[in-house]
């Protein structure tokens, strides 16, 4: 079987509209109204999810965005594990525009690429997807042989007859559609799990020889024609707004074009970054001075947060509750209580903010080069900017230099300066942060202050628990809009604090809504990341006070959760938990989402200095269904160390409105010798996964409060797990509880 | 007009002398391999090596570099198969990224001072760079891959 067509490649949009071969798309009305178009096909005004051309390349589209996760290699790994197709044939499309058609089904349409939810909500509609397509090519070659479509089977890229007669998926692509019938996408057979030839396998990731080499291209890389340079003067405190500029000595700077004042800050457009920076530092802006933020104190906030998770009258969101922990600790034989408490904490993605913007002459469409988590915001933020229409925005969807939670806002400040300042000089514009712009103007995990009770029953058994989060709206700040739907539930803050891996009949986690004194964003782990803290090391002080094994006090809590039992066992074995001796290691059991991790900490603590090592972590992980397992592996230590870093050295401080740190010096993230073993075990399941870029980072902290514990028989409540604090709790014999 | 070797190729700069090599190599020459992370000599991600001893780009000017041999991650290997750019294939050390081009450079030193080095002295040299996806572990397995290759 030959094609007649030689072409030996088309563009996406190009092959549609040549109108030879296949193309498979889900429409608005979801995965029943998928098209099949033919040699004679209209030319298509949609976005098909996977094309195959006669010369057997298939095209998959990329739905997210890529920031380090690998969802770029993932997600098409799943469509084309149902195609049945050879992954090597494979060409990934990066998504550039706010498509709603392939939103994220988990965040209600919108291309949304966080919470480590890509693989957990495309999994279902990529496979069926895949499936719907390779039925498609079956009917083809049935039609094309003259056998019975049931008497066919798929290798990779390519339907094989009974007498061995062989058609690659390009030849089907070649050969029309005629008589085909369109399968349901619901009612679809998928594969057998055990058949899978390319979900579970160690597929290597698409984009690691490009980053190897220095190839990768990232926004702030982005080159074009005739474009200027612009560093950005932004504002001190938040909310303020530049009242007159002096730019007369930063004009007079050769290569200088133009000096634009925006709304929070003003520009310096130059032929180089190095004029525009150089330029920056001498214009003279006076600022307003009277926003509020200018209160903004680091320590008095938390001061104020402490305050308001120690009064019971403090009005609370109820995040979470089962039957009735109020009268279950009033009824036990003891109770245990203490207070929890985590500062602000920087993203410090390696890349900093940076973005591209060309603006057309008549000022209403742009065409801009970003790294964000977003299509959908980025493409709102330009639309606002411009005041004009979604179909005059021309968007790349850049590869990140990691991004946290950090390029999630709904107004992304950095593309709209880009589109501004393009817009004012008529040229295109690169800005880029520098390091001291991105830390002083960053978004931060909110700083939180936790109240945990619980009771202890006789025999040393939890009876009801109540976790109160003195924190603010993360949503309420990032995306105004979304906290009007969703108000008071905001899981950006409170993730965690449900501890649903464990079954406390008498439960309760409230969010006391404190007031927002710092710019806020989604952080990895999200709330997770201070409410598990809390939740895990509250866990191991509870069983100690009621002389248990921090291990057995939490299996007792487990045993509706065979997973999430498995797990914890299989830390203990892999930990040497029960023969630890003198060890010092730490237990912590949390997740994200519905992933679950299991953590143990082995530290050493140098008295003199109060400097923490972190030696060794084991981890049991569950995920659901691993797809890509080496990189799940890489994304879960990732995450860890993440998880690390933050306890031992992440602190933002803020006076008078300002942020006081400025760069790596002073904002510290851990470093090659500081990094421990870490050994991770990922539980083989059947059940739809679950994500892997955020479960690592939930259990680290208080794996190692509680290792520290062990070594010390101190506490450490309050994290980071600085130097000095450390110091303190050893120097506190009996300290006094917050 | 500065002149250097970059890549082993002689190019001659008019860039003013103080401007920042790293700029100079990412904007005027358009090797975009080299990373801007900090400024500051704080994370590595700028890291090229001056006269064969890593250095940070962003703490040289162009005129520190008169007459040197300047190298980067474009010229570490004509065609991306420097046994650390392999090692660092098979061991799918990256995540985003955007750091690995100032590790391969830092561990290419490393292996040039040092061709067996232990894990600790792998960490201790590798300090200089910072990895915010946390990509240290495969990074050290890569360097041992490599030392075994070179
Ligand atoms: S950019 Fe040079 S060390 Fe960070
Ligand atoms: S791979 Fe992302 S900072 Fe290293």
């Amino acid at each position: 079987m030959t094609t007649s067509l030689t072409k030996s490649d088309f563009s996406r949009r190009g092959f549609l509209k040549g109108g030879a071969g296949l193309a498979f798309f889900l429409g608005a009305g979801g995965l029943s109204a998928v098209a099949v178009r033919a040699q004679n096909a209209e030319p298509l005004d949609v976005n098909p999810w996977l094309t195959i051309s006669p010369s057997g390349t298939i095209s998959i589209v990329f739905p997210s965005t890529e920031m380090g996760q690998s969802s770029y290699s993932t997600l098409p790994q799943i469509l084309a594990e149902e195609l049945d197709a050879n992954w090597d044939d494979v060409v990934i499309a990066q998504l550039n525009e706010d498509d709603r058609t392939f939103g994220n089904p988990l965040f209600g349409g919108v291309l949304y690429t966080a919470g480590s939810t890509s693989v957990q909500g495309y999994y279902e509609p990529m496979r069926r997807a895949g499936a719907q397509a390779r039925d498609v090519l079956l009917q083809i070659a049935s039609r094309q042989l003259e056998v019975r479509k049931d008497s066919l089977r798929t290798e990779p890229s390519a339907v094989v007859a009974e007498d061995g007669t062989r058609l690659s998926y390009g030849a089907l692509a070649a050969s029309g559609t005629e008589d085909v019938q369109i399968p349901d996408a619901d009612a679809i057979a998928l594969k057998d799990p055990q058949d899978f030839r390319i979900i579970g396998q160690e597929v290597p990731r698409r984009d690691v020889p490009a980053k190897s080499t220095g190839k990768a291209r990232y926004a702030i890389d982005v080159e074009i024609d005739n474009m200027a340079y612009a560093a950005v003067l932004r504002t001190p405190v938040e909310g303020e707004t530049p009242r007159s500029v002096d730019d007369a000595e930063a004009r007079a700077v050769a290569g200088v074009i133009d000096v634009v004042t925006l709304p929070d800050g003003v520009a310096v457009v130059a032929e180089s970054l190095w004029a525009a920076l150089g330029a920056r530092d001498l214009v003279q802006v006076t600022w307003s001075d009277s926003s509020p933020a200018r209160a903004f104190d680091s320590n008095a906030t938390l001061a104020a947060y402490a305050e308001a998770a120690r009064d019971p009258q403090a009005e609370a969101a109820v995040w979470a509750q089962t039957g009735d922990a109020a009268s279950a600790i009033a009824k036990a034989d003891r109770t245990v209580s203490h207070l929890y408490l985590s500062d602000y904490a920087y993203h410090a993605q390696i890349e900093p903010m940076a973005a591209v913007a060309t603006v057309d002459p008549d000022g209403m469409g742009a065409e801009v080069w970003a790294g964000t988590q977003t299509q959908s915001w980025t493409t709102h933020t330009v639309m606002e900017t411009l005041g004009t229409t979604q179909d005059r925005i021309r968007l790349n969807m850049m590869t990140m230099g990691g991004s946290f939670g950090r390029r999630t806002a709904f107004v992304q400040d950095y593309v709209r300066d880009a589109v501004l300042s393009s817009k004012a000089v008529g040229r295109p514009v690169k800005v880029i942060w520098t390091r001291e712009d991105d830390v002083k103007h960053g978004t931060f995990r909110p700083a939180a202050a936790q109240k945990l009770e619980a009771g202890l029953t006789a025999h040393g058994r939890l009876t009801g628990w109540h976790h109160r989060v003195a924190t603010p709206s993360v949503i309420g700040f990032f995306n105004p809009g979304r906290w009007e739907a969703v108000k008071p539930n905001d899981v950006i803050s409170m993730r965690g604090a449900e501890s649903k891996f464990y079954g406390i009949k008498d439960f309760q986690a409230d969010h006391i809504i404190t007031e927002r004194q710092a710019r806020l964003a989604p952080y990895r782990g999200i709330g997770a990341a201070y409410t598990s803290f809390a939740a895990e090391a509250f866990m191991d002080e509870l069983a100690a006070e009621a002389g248990r094994d921090p291990l057995d006090f939490r299996l007792d809590l487990v045993e509706e959760n065979p997973r999430g039992r498995h797990l914890l066992e299989k830390v203990a074995e892999m930990s040497g938990w029960r023969a630890r001796g003198d060890r010092a290691l730490g237990l912590s059991f949390a997740g994200y989402s519905s992933s679950m991790a299991a953590g143990v900490a082995e530290i050493e603590v140098d008295d003199d200095t109060g400097e923490i090592a972190v030696t060794q972590i084991w981890a049991a992980v569950d995920a659901g269904r691993i797809v890509s397992p080496d990189n799940a592996h890489n994304q879960i230590e990732g995450g860890i160390i993440f998880g690390i870093s933050s306890a031992l050295t992440e602190r933002i401080d803020i006076e008078e409105g300002q942020v006081l740190q400025s760069n790596f010096f002073d904002y510290e993230i851990l470093r090659a010798d500081r990094v421990p073993q870490i050994d991770i075990y990922m539980a083989t399941v059947e059940a739809p996964p679950t994500g892997v870029g955020e479960v690592g980072t939930p259990m680290a902290s208080a794996a190692i409060a509680n290792a520290f514990f062990a070594a010390k028989g101190q506490r450490l409540r309050h994290m980071p797990f600085t130097p000095d604090r450390v110091r303190d709790a050893l120097q506190s014999e009996l300290r006094l509880d917050l | 007009m500065t002149q250097f070797t970059l890549n082993g190729q002689s190019v001659e700069i008019d860039n003013p002398s103080d401007e920042l090599l790293l700029l100079v190599i990412r904007d005027k020459l358009g090797l975009k391999g080299t990373k801007y992370g900090c400024g500051a000599a704080m994370c590595g991600a700028c890291t090229v090596h001056v006269d064969g001893r890593p250095e940070f780009s962003c703490q040289l000017s162009v005129g520190d570099v008169a007459g040197a041999e300047v190298t980067t991650i474009e010229g570490l290997s004509e065609d991306g198969t420097h046994p650390l750019q392999k090692a660092w294939v098979d061991q799918q050390v990256p995540q985003c990224g955007y750091c690995q081009s100032g590790q391969i450079m830092r561990a290419a030193a490393l292996l040039a001072e040092n061709p067996n080095p232990s894990r600790t002295e792998i960490a201790e040299y590798m300090s200089a760079n910072l990895c915010r996806c946390g990509t240290y572990n495969r990074i050290f397995k890569a360097v041992e891959q490599a030392a075994q290759e070179v």
